[in-house]
């Protein structure tokens, strides 16, 4: 579930001076983006959706397409601090989270264990390719993203606050892969999908990087403003006939519940959960606060519903022998349940 | 981003004076490398380039040597690591050692810097060591620095690594990850000598004590060098063909001909694309030449491509390799016509 911030509750009109700095934020953190990331506007967009509301993200995508790049500009214009960890079959949940180590104190010369934090005690964590570590691994990577904190030998260590993880599953290599458990990929508020680049912008990206001028980006916001942010977006107002919306189109996603459409039942082996629908609506809140609006509106919804749903729903083998993917089911369930009219 | 046409008085004396040094190399190196001039010259282009190269051949092919020449020609200092299933990622990078203060009597953590800390790193058999010990090389190589207990040590300039994989003995290796390979500029082979090589190799071995390459240039004028590639321009339709033999190579991409659609299940990412063009750009300097042309592009095609582009079963079955991939590839994609 995504953080929540301790920031107090503000007035409307607090509330609307932060929603001006949302926005205004978001457009320089563009600005600046764009600088060095060529045509990937859609995901800056979600990164930006999901880091504003406190959220993780998975990001899925052909090698080489800037994923890494992305992150790290990111914590750049955010003042953030950066990790990346490359997962691999035989990497240990301590590689993750840190180890006791024995040190001697200088001044008394007693040996005492001392606490070594694993590259997890960051601002981001990039977990590339997480798919490829065993099972234990994993889940200590998802404990401490659910927790937000370490715990060894009886003491706990608290993360850094912002906290985020940006993990990486691959498809390239179906063999001695460890896909993510249903339920630990339903903590990740959404899946971004990055592709190729069309070739004529692959032109413009290979120019820059061959050349031998370097771009500096410039720091925007800091992890406190985050804070402060994410606190506001909470307190984006969601309209009921929307909320209504999002759980039936939810809700529409599983095959046991009745009613559900045809198609459905046919290609979907289990639909998305209760944690899809809070994410959908947090989602829409966040965009809805970029946009320095106080009210969620329907384009926010619609915006949120595939990157939400992507990793939520799983197909039957039916599906996969029709070719059907998980977008086609998304975009037959927004067709099949009629959006509210906005007034 | 400045596009330039023509290049700068200064820049084609530089040019003129990299090309002298190239050809002093490779002469130096000839003295101790008999053939292999194919790889001799890929390596070199990799280096004034900044890229890594992956190096696949059987031992016993002169690879630690050719590599250390080429490195005392240049005045780089080299490291050899022989990698092993029992190598762990401190053995490269690093570690944290007690020391004992002679004077004060006080022992305290002291950062004992591990063989990365070189200039060039030859990387022997990596497919020998397992994933995460490979994986501390290869972030590394990126990055060009190590942390260990949270402090960053920045790596020397230039830095380089060749790794070597060995393609026999399949048993018992960890084979680096497609998507790891992605890393590496290039993709070299290395085979036996034609035989009277060989017999030319056997006549200077066994005879009186070897010779020794002279320096003919130094680190810091290999950094400058570096920056003179990227400065070399090049023209749109260059760089179009260049991604567009990338692109191709993908199955997914509308574009893509029929064997590629047929028998490629991964293409070429945009890395690619990105080291056919840097590629390309150190061939035209290294020849003393102030633009890049298609050939030049098609010089680094089999290197750039050679471990991006992973054939499917089919293509297993039926005996095409990437190699063979690559040239139609070639042929398939037109050139630009403007005669560049």
């Amino acid at each position: 579930m995504p953080q929540s911030s301790q920031a107090a509750t503000a007035s409307p009109a607090e509330l609307e001076g932060v929603l001006e700095r949302v926005k205004s934020a978001r457009q320089a953190i563009v600005q600046e983006l764009r600088k060095v990331i060529v045509g990937q506007d859609g995901p800056i967009d979600q990164v930006l959706v999901t880091m504003f509301a406190g959220g993780h993200c998975m990001i899925q995508g052909p090698p080489g397409t800037a994923k890494t790049l992305l992150a790290t500009c990111i914590a750049r214009v955010m003042d953030l601090t950066f990790k990346r960890i490359q997962f691999t079959p035989d990497l240990m949940p301590s590689d993750i989270s840190g180890t006791e180590i024995l040190e001697e104190d200088q001044t008394s010369g007693h040996r005492v264990l001392k606490f070594a934090k694993g590259p997890v005690f960051s601002n981001i964590v990039m977990a590339d390719e997480i798919n490829r570590t065993p099972p234990k691994t994993q889940a200590a990577l998802l404990e401490v993203m659910q927790e937000r904190q370490v715990t060894l030998g009886g003491r706990t260590y608290p993360l850094p606050e912002p906290f985020y993880v940006l993990a990486t599953q691959i498809s390239l290599e179906q063999e001695g892969t460890y896909p993510l458990p249903e339920a630990q990929q339903d903590r990740f508020m959404l899946t971004i999908s990055m592709d190729y680049l069309p070739e004529k912008s692959e032109v413009q990206v290979v120019r820059h990087s061959t050349g031998a001028e370097t771009v500096a980006l410039q720091k925007v916001i800091g992890g406190d403003d985050l804070l402060t942010f994410t606190g506001a977006v909470r307190q984006v107002a969601l309209p009921p006939v929307l909320s209504r919306y999002v759980v039936d189109l939810v809700a529409s996603s599983r095959p046991t519940v009745e009613g559900c459409p045809d198609f459905v039942k046919e290609y979907v082996a289990w639909g998305a959960g209760l944690r899809a629908s809070q994410n959908i609506a947090l989602a829409a809140k966040s965009a809805a606060a970029q946009d320095g609006r106080a009210t969620v509106e329907a384009q926010d919804i619609r915006k949120a519903i595939l990157p939400v749903m992507r990793h939520r729903i799983g197909l039957s083998f039916r599906a996969e022998v029709d070719r059907v993917s998980v977008e086609d089911i998304v975009r037959r369930l927004v067709e099949a349940c009629p959006e509210p009219k906005s007034n | 981003m400045a596009t330039e046409t023509t290049a700068a008085p200064m820049q084609v004396e530089l040019l003129a004076k990299l090309c002298q040094g190239r050809e002093r190399i490779l002469r130096e190196v000839r003295k101790i490398i008999i053939g292999q001039d194919q790889i001799v010259n890929d390596v070199v282009t990799s280096f004034f380039a900044g890229g890594h190269c992956l190096i696949t051949g059987v031992p016993g092919l002169a690879k630690t040597l050719l590599i250390s020449s080429l490195g005392r020609a240049m005045d780089l200092t080299f490291r050899r690591v022989q990698f092993t299933p029992d190598l762990m990622p401190a053995d490269i990078t690093g570690t944290e050692v007690l020391e004992e203060d002679r004077a004060t009597g006080s022992r305290k953590l002291v950062f004992r810097p591990g063989p990365i800390f070189t200039n060039i790193l030859l990387a022997d058999e990596i497919n020998r060591t397992p994933p995460k010990t490979q994986a501390a090389l290869l972030e590394a190589m990126q990055e060009h620095q190590v942390t260990v207990s949270g402090t960053t040590y920045a790596l020397k300039e230039p830095f380089f690594v060749l790794a070597t994989q060995n393609p026999i003995e399949q048993e018992g290796t960890y084979p680096l990850p497609e998507i790891q390979q992605d890393r590496f500029m290039f993709s070299l082979l290395i085979d036996y000598l034609p035989k009277d090589q060989e017999i030319e190799v056997i006549d200077a071995t066994t005879s009186t004590a070897g010779a020794q390459p002279e320096v003919c240039m130094n680190g810091d004028e290999l950094i400058e060098y570096q920056g003179l590639v990227r400065r070399i321009p090049v023209a749109e339709p260059v760089i179009s063909y260049a991604v567009a033999l990338a692109a191709r190579s993908r199955p997914t991409e509308p574009g893509a001909p029929d064997f590629v659609k047929d028998y490629v299940s991964w293409g070429a990412s945009i890395r690619a694309s990105h080291y056919l063009v840097l590629g390309a750009k150190a061939r035209a300097a290294l020849a003393g030449r102030p633009h890049v042309s298609v050939q030049d592009v098609q010089s680094v095609a089999y290197p750039v491509l050679r471990h991006r582009i992973i054939t499917n079963f089919r293509a297993e079955s039926e005996g095409i390799s990437s190699e063979e991939i690559i040239r139609r590839l070639l042929e398939a994609v037109s050139p630009p016509k403007s005669g560049l």
